[in-house]
């Protein structure tokens, strides 16, 4: 792919710990092209997040990243520390999960925006202080230019987020990571922050790369999906043509358990028996301790990504039968 | 702002007139007095005496002339000091123990804030290290053990600096105010060093590093504030136990401060001159606490918006 605008490549995250080193993130390969928006699920500990902490260079000091990672041509991974601090921030910005504790309490709102926008895009204090200003008017704070000189504690969660929103989104990014910015959220107003996030990211050409584990998020928001197990790519497809005709077990055993409308009332939601193995090196398929259908060599050999069609792949030994 | 310096200036001196009261009180309940001794003196001249300071008064008008007295700010004769009211002996001694005590605090600050952000920055490290063992001896090791071995080593031994005594320049205040740093030196460092780390951990800082500001803007910015608001809670009554509490070193560097009045006026039942040191420490530890929560509030939009 050529015209994409980011592309990892068997980008691998391991963490050391005291009882040895965990793979969080486990050859990941991924290519997002201009503008489009994807989504990365999976369950708590999937490594979903830890991908976008490794793309900003935020992993924990005893994290390490190997692979790379392409955006614009440039390798995230091996960019010397202030050459990244030119792309994050500026092409590429992140909103985080809580929006309670991710701003900074003893500064002043409007000039946590404009910092960014004096360092990166070298405006006056001025000058940037007035684009805070207007970007917290299109995240509908009311009021924005006294709001601007407010304090975090004086917002609530959901003004916040979009605070955050308006900081990620204020130096224009060609990629917005999310990682789960709804979570933290009151549920009435979740909807109403992501579908803000999108828009805004729509006018501004903005992709997105939203991780969560709400599927209804994904189907209402993604072009793209990617499901993710045990820090592997399960499946990866058109949001459409997952919730159609998902291949992976995993895939299939997450939409039984998600609640639908015209179901429901119906006998129980489903749900995946067991847990997630934690920490070790899988030498088989990860999800072979759950999975219904599983095959005798699952255990021991990795299943390959495999191209169903041209978008549409899927990491399974059944589909390979097929 | 105003009205927040107002209020507590205004609680700060109900509680300073609540201490004195006390104190006023409770020392008359030590037995003995300030002309008790063992040698026998005449029945009449002890009563001459005691009438010339107006010890032969009810209490409750001795007290009512002690605040009349403090109110024109004039705390008395010293009963032990002849000749010399308490006003003369604070101002004759409260200088030096005020420049010890300002010097000590500053270098205290300095050094100790400095060691605690370098060992939190490089956790681990030599510098952590060296800031971590300074640490433990400074609190460990007592300041009559330190003060000692340092007047042998740098006053007897390498002759660079008096063991003691006053001579009016800098080079008498370099032990002292050295001595009485290192044990705040260390719990300053030990403080901001913990509380670094946890500000570093801090989701905000995380979205600070996320904006590709460079570390140095992430660290003045948007990392310092958090990290020294617990270490300027310490440091109100820290001053003002530093510059009030320098009795050891006063004793052992010989320094005509007031540090040593403190215990004598106690031990010699020196009414007036235990009053004013009380009025005068208690002060202080006041005003040092309203300075520390007025800079607090300054840093910390929610401090200043509970009040």
């Amino acid at each position: 792919m050529t015209d994409s605008l980011l592309s990892i490549r068997d980008l691998t995250v391991r963490f050391r710990l005291p009882q040895g080193e965990t793979t969080a993130v486990d050859r990941v390969s991924l290519d997002l092209a201009p503008g489009e928006v994807m989504g990365i699920v999976g369950e708590s500990g999937s490594g979903k997040s830890q991908i976008l902490y490794a793309m900003m260079g935020l992993l924990a000091a005893n994290g390490r990243a190997e692979g790379q990672v392409l955006f614009q041509g440039q390798d995230l991974l091996t960019l010397p520390p202030r050459d990244l601090d030119r792309v994050r921030g500026d092409a590429l910005s992140m909103i985080f999960q809580d929006p309670m504790t991710s701003l900074n309490p003893y500064m002043r709102v409007g000039d946590q925006l404009a910092e960014g926008l004096i360092v990166h895009k070298g405006l006056s204090k001025a000058q940037a202080g007035a684009e805070a200003v207007r970007m917290l008017d299109r995240v509908r704070i009311p009021d924005a230019a006294a709001r601007a000189r407010r304090y975090p504690h004086e917002f609530s969660g959901g003004m916040r987020q979009r605070v955050m929103i308006a900081m990620a989104l204020l130096a224009k990014p060609k990629l917005l990571l999310a990682d789960e910015p709804t979570t933290a959220l009151d549920v009435t107003i979740q909807a109403q922050v992501l579908d803000l996030m999108a828009e805004l990211g729509r006018e501004t050409g903005t992709a997105i790369i939203l991780v969560t584990h709400d599927l209804g998020v994904v189907a209402r928001l993604c072009d793209r999906v990617v499901v993710l197990y045990g820090g592997r790519v399960m499946e990866e497809a058109r949001a459409e043509t997952l919730y159609d005709a998902p291949v992976h077990p995993y895939t299939r055993g997450l939409l039984a358990a998600m609640p639908r409308l015209e179901t429901a009332l119906t006998p129980r939601l489903g749900t995946i028996p067991g847990t997630p193995r934690s920490g070790g090196t899988v030498s088989g398929c990860p999800f072979v301790d759950r999975c219904e259908v599983r095959l005798p060599h699952c255990a021991t050999e990795r299943p390959a990504l495999r191209d169903l069609s041209p978008f549409h792949r899927a990491a399974c030994h059944l589909t390979g039968a097929q | 702002m105003l009205r927040f310096v107002g209020r507590r200036l205004w609680y700060g001196a109900w509680t300073l007139a609540a201490l004195v009261t006390l104190t006023f009180f409770v020392m008359r309940l030590a037995p003995g007095g300030p002309f008790s001794r063992n040698r026998k003196i005449s029945p009449e001249v002890q009563a001459n005496i005691e009438a010339a300071f107006h010890l032969d008064e009810p209490l409750w008008q001795q007290f009512a002339r002690f605040v009349w007295g403090v109110l024109r700010l004039d705390l008395g004769p010293s009963t032990r000091h002849r000749d010399y009211s308490v006003n003369d002996l604070i101002a004759s001694g409260l200088p030096y123990s005020l420049t010890i005590g300002f010097w000590a605090i500053v270098v205290a600050s300095l050094v100790g804030v400095a060691l605690g952000i370098a060992g939190a920055l490089r956790r681990n490290g030599m510098t952590d290290y060296v800031a971590g063992t300074v640490g433990v001896v400074g609190i460990a090791i007592p300041i009559f053990v330190i003060g000692p071995v340092m007047q042998v080593i740098f006053g007897l031994r390498l002759g660079w600096l008096p063991i003691g005594g006053w001579d009016g320049t800098w080079r008498s205040l370099v032990l002292p105010v050295v001595v009485l740093a290192l044990p705040n030196i260390a719990y300053i460092s030990r403080l901001t060093r913990a509380s670094m780390i946890e500000t570093l951990r801090e989701n905000y800082v995380r979205t600070a590093r996320a904006k590709g500001i460079g570390w140095r803007r992430t660290l003045w910015r948007h990392t310092l504030t958090g990290a020294l608001l617990p270490v300027i809670a310490y440091l109100g009554p820290a001053t003002a136990a530093i510059i009030t509490g320098s009795i050891l070193i006063e004793t052992i560097f010989a320094v005509p401060g007031i540090g040593r009045h403190f215990v004598d006026a106690a031990l010699n039942r020196d009414y007036p001159l235990v009053m004013g040191i009380t009025l005068l420490y208690g002060g202080m530890l006041i005003l040092f606490n309203i300075a520390t929560d007025v800079v607090r509030a300054i840093l910390d939009p929610r401090i200043r918006n509970e009040r």
